[in-house]
């Protein structure tokens, strides 16, 4: 028995490239020896402590999980066809989300007036779709008019309805466009790090470049030229051109890890350089990916917000927070029109914000107070070491 | 300190370059410039070479759809172009007739690489080329139609023509030709013009843009229209703007079909692997600054831009003035106080503003005041929108640079010294603070000039962000091409300054700029 306070390794010399011979004893030391020691956290792991004991970031947190909650739910809380019914002696399920053909034609409004014996319609909370226009004499109703809980805007369509869908073009947008511009970020700003010379030079003038193109304008112009543009596009176009920040930090980091002791330790140990990368390296740069991911969110769906409030009048009436807006700037009287959708926008990106700025200070505590992504460091040439 | 600036501006190059061609491959998804014009052109079965119809194929070479896109391993000359069409007209049949419509349409700048080789071509083919050629005589105005439409008198005629002429055939000659014809021109001396047919055109085109002599050009022109058989004839008492657009005219189809006529030689040659494509015919433009037509208004891009420029940068100027006037003093004061009630309130103040958008604001600022129609108090408002956002962004960005530097111990020393708390905030803190907001204030230029173009939209100003807005409904790939390289252009430059103006103040980055190459540790 080893004594508890100094824990001891058996150091098994048959260890070699990395493949470890499994011996009994060995493998019981390794358990006793990690059972006396302190136990190992990662720094992920405290930065994940210290985060969920912020209030602001556990507040950001739980209503972006709502508003990623209404998105999922959207079609039980507005839609034009109803929960479940029976009509003309056939009953649909959910049809408001499996949308059958025999019910295509029709909505809740047509099918209570067009009702036959016999016939029930469970409603949604609100009986409207997002782009479903209203009866003459239903526009620019204001709120809690009967069925419009928010009114509804220019063309009779119900603004709760297109608030509750906007949910989805806005996060939709948001975390895809996350999703992607964190993986170009970390992997190439990664490679750009551990390789150097010519990858490093070469990732260096890709960054360089896209950060000269103004992404609002780049947005606007492609949602422009290419011939059926879709929120698809938008989300490649944000996230193929807006991973340079994150490049940036990850490859400062992966540049000052691979300066430190325990890469040199990995080396001499005969690691082979995937491992190095994957293991040694990388991790350290989760952090920051983590960061520009929250921020990213909150900044990809401020950009559709904007998108769309320019673009109003030329694009499909696709349900958008931005586009709600956009409509009302023709009908100064209708608050409503601003008021909910700017609400429910500004949730959204004080929400992110909160779990970004939290999510950084928990990672690295010196950067309290500082905004969003890129750091003050000069240029690409040389990360502020921490070597 | 030059060394370094001018070190920065180089590099600014290929990120220029870069930038460039990622704006190309946005520009080649545009409808009816890319894929529409590029899938009816190209029907696979009409094969290489000259397309089953002429006017699709003249508007894919316009366009430069002919070439490839970023290297060009075998630029076409017209060397290379008289050489396909002799092996076409000997091998016969549908595309040796093509090749005969070439080859006249090649003209007499394919003589210097098609009559010496009569001799050595066989005889049915010398013929048949000979015959080829009757319409550049009878267009150069020499021989005669009955003679030259028949094989061994035309054959006789181009083989004398080019023992008497050949002398003619070469750029100096034809420049002299030219040169006097433009000083003193007479009948006879466009004669001797019209005999060297397009072999002429550089000289002729050339000499077009520098002279502005109505005689001159209207010789010039019908020279060129002779040759050519396009454009059309100005009467000679037309107005100089008539003439100005028939040059500009001239001097474009001279772009895009040079090559048809000039032999690419030596260096040419070379540079004619990147410059003969898509992306080089796109660069050359740009940078020659004829950005292009406008579909809406029919009015040049780059005039269009120069007029609507001062608008934007005027409400970018001043929002950044204003916002880093506010910034600066907030923010160094909020890491000064740390935690204290000015501290709390304007962090509380400044996160709410960084959060509205930009659009939301400049609403909000619009329905508060109501629609006015004064100038001054639009641009006051849209700068006001413009700033709220971008100060509460460099704020917050002065404060955590200013956190740094209060802690560092130069900072203790200037206490322990005794100098006014002031003092050491202002001397010692601050400009060591202000070093990372020199290099911000470039990184926030997109974001800015992005903000500007909704301020511009939201109150109305005539700036390049209204007009853009506009583009974007009626299609016009033109100007919206051209405000994205203008503001790629507006913000590298910035960039470069921005960095330059670094280096000025802290000598430190001056050295991480020089041992790049030293980088990796």
């Amino acid at each position: 028995m080893h004594d508890a306070g100094e824990p001891s390794v058996a150091i098994d010399l048959s260890r070699r490239k990395g493949r470890l011979v499994a011996n009994r004893a060995v493998r019981d030391s390794f358990i006793e020896a990690r059972r006396a020691a302190a136990p190992y956290v990662s720094s992920l792991r405290i930065a994940l402590v210290r985060l969920g004991a912020d209030r602001l970031a556990r507040a950001g947190a739980l209503v972006l999980a709502c508003m990623a909650l209404v998105a999922v739910v959207a079609d039980v809380l507005a839609s034009d066809l109803p929960l479940a019914c029976r009509w003309h002696g056939v009953v649909y399920v959910l049809p408001n989300i499996t949308r059958p053909a025999a019910l295509a034609e029709t909505d809740i409004v047509r099918m209570r007036r067009e009702e036959v014996a016999g016939d029930w319609v469970i409603e949604p909370l609100v009986a409207r779709g997002p782009a479903q226009r209203g009866e003459p004499g239903e526009a620019l109703l204001p709120p809690l008019s009967s069925g419009h809980p928010m009114g509804t805007d220019s063309l009779g369509r119900d603004v709760f309805a297109r608030v509750v869908h906007g949910t989805r073009a806005a996060l939709g947008v948001g975390l895809g466009a996350a999703a992607v511009l964190v993986a170009v970020g970390v992997g190439l700003g990664a490679i750009a790090g551990f390789m150097g010379g010519v990858v490093d030079a070469l990732v260096a003038r890709a960054v360089e470049a896209l950060i000269a193109i103004p992404t609002l304008i780049l947005v606007l112009v492609v949602g422009a030229l290419v011939p059926n543009p879709t929120a698809t596009t938008l989300l490649l176009t944000i996230a193929l051109t807006r991973w340079t920040d994150l490049a940036r930090l990850v490859r400062a980091e992966v540049i000052s890890s691979l300066g430190s002791d325990y890469v040199t330790a990995a080396r001499a140990l005969g690691a082979p350089p995937r491992r190095i990368l994957l293991r040694h390296v990388l991790p350290n740069a989760i952090g920051p990916a983590i960061v520009g991911a929250a921020f990213a969110v909150a900044w990809v769906a401020l950009l559709e917000a904007t998108v769309d409030f320019l673009r109003v009048g030329s694009v499909d009436p696709a349900a958008s927070w931005g586009a709600i807006m956009g409509d009302a700037r023709a009908h100064s009287a209708a608050w409503w029109l601003v008021a909910f959708p700017g609400a429910a926008l500004l949730a959204a990106l004080v929400a992110a914000n909160l779990v970004g700025e939290a999510a950084r200070d928990a990672l690295d505590p010196r950067l309290r107070g500082a905004p969003a992504i890129s750091t003050g460091r000069a240029s690409w040439a040389r990360p502020a070491g921490r070597s | 300190m030059l060394r370094y600036a001018l070190r920065r501006a180089l590099w600014a190059v290929p990120s220029l370059v870069a930038t460039s061609l990622i704006l190309f491959f946005v520009t080649s998804l545009a409808p009816g410039s890319g894929g529409a014009a590029a899938s009816q052109g190209a029907s696979p079965s009409a094969g290489r070479g000259f397309g089953d119809n002429p006017r699709i194929e003249e508007a894919r070479r316009e366009r430069f759809l002919d070439l490839p896109r970023f290297l060009n391993v075998d630029p076409q000359d017209v060397r290379s172009r008289a050489r396909a069409a002799l092996a076409d007209i000997a091998s016969g049949g549908a595309r040796g007739a093509a090749a005969v419509e070439a080859l006249a349409r090649l003209g007499g700048a394919a003589f210097p690489y098609v009559l010496p080789l009569l001799e050595t071509l066989p005889p049915d083919v010398r013929g048949r080329v000979a015959v080829a050629l009757e319409p550049v005589a009878s267009r150069a105005g020499v021989g005669s139609p009955e003679r030259l439409s028949r094989p061994e008198e035309a054959i006789l005629f181009w083989t004398r023509f080019w023992e008497n002429r050949s002398l003619d055939f070469t750029r100096g000659a034809v420049g002299r030709g030219v040169e006097r014809l433009v000083e003193h021109g007479s009948d006879a001396r466009e004669r001797d013009i019209a005999v060297l047919d397009t072999f002429a055109l550089p000289e002729i085109v050339g000499a077009m843009s520098a002279t502005d002599d109505p005689g001159a050009l209207e010789r010039l022109t019908r020279l060129a229209q002779r040759s050519t058989g396009r454009g059309a004839a100005l009467a000679p008492g037309a107005s100089a703007a008539q003439w100005r657009r028939a040059v500009a005219d001239w001097r474009e189809w001279w772009f895009v079909h040079a090559t048809t006529f000039v032999p690419l030689d030596g260096a040419e040659r070379a540079v004619a692997f990147v410059t003969e494509t898509r992306f080089g015919k796109w660069i050359e433009r740009a940078r020659s600054g004829e950005l292009g037509v406008s579909v809406v208004d029919g009015e040049s891009v780059a005039l269009k831009l120069r007029q609507r420029a001062p608008v934007t940068l005027l409400v970018c100027a001043l929002a950044m003035l204003v916002s880093w006037a506010v910034a600066v003093p907030v923010g160094a004061l909020g890491a000064w106080r740390q935690g204290r009630d000015f501290d709390v309130a304007t962090s509380v103040v400044l996160f709410v503003l960084y959060t509205t958008p930009t659009f939301a604001a400049a609403e909000l600022l619009h329905r508060w005041v109501g629609g006015s129609e004064v100038g001054g108090v639009k641009l006051a408002l849209a700068v006001a929108a413009l700033s709220a956002g971008s100060l509460a962004t460099l704020s917050r960005w002065q404060r955590s640079a200013m956190l740094e530097v209060v802690r560092q111990d130069f900072v203790r020393t200037a206490h322990a010294k005794g100098l006014s708390p002031w003092r050491v905030v202002v001397v010692h803190a601050l400009r060591n603070a202000l070093l990372p907001m020199v290099t911000l204030a470039g990184l926030h230029l997109p974001t800015l000039l992005g903000g500007a173009f909704v301020v511009e939209e939201v109150f109305g100003l005539p700036g390049i962000g209204l007009e853009t807005l506009r583009a974007i409904d009626a299609h016009d790939s033109a100007w919206l091409i051209a405000v994205v390289l203008a503001a790629a252009v507006a913000i590298t430059l910035g960039l470069v300054a921005s960095d330059v103006a670094c280096g000025a103040l802290d000598p430190r980055v001056r050295e991480v700029l020089a041992d790049r190459r030293g980088t990796r540790a």
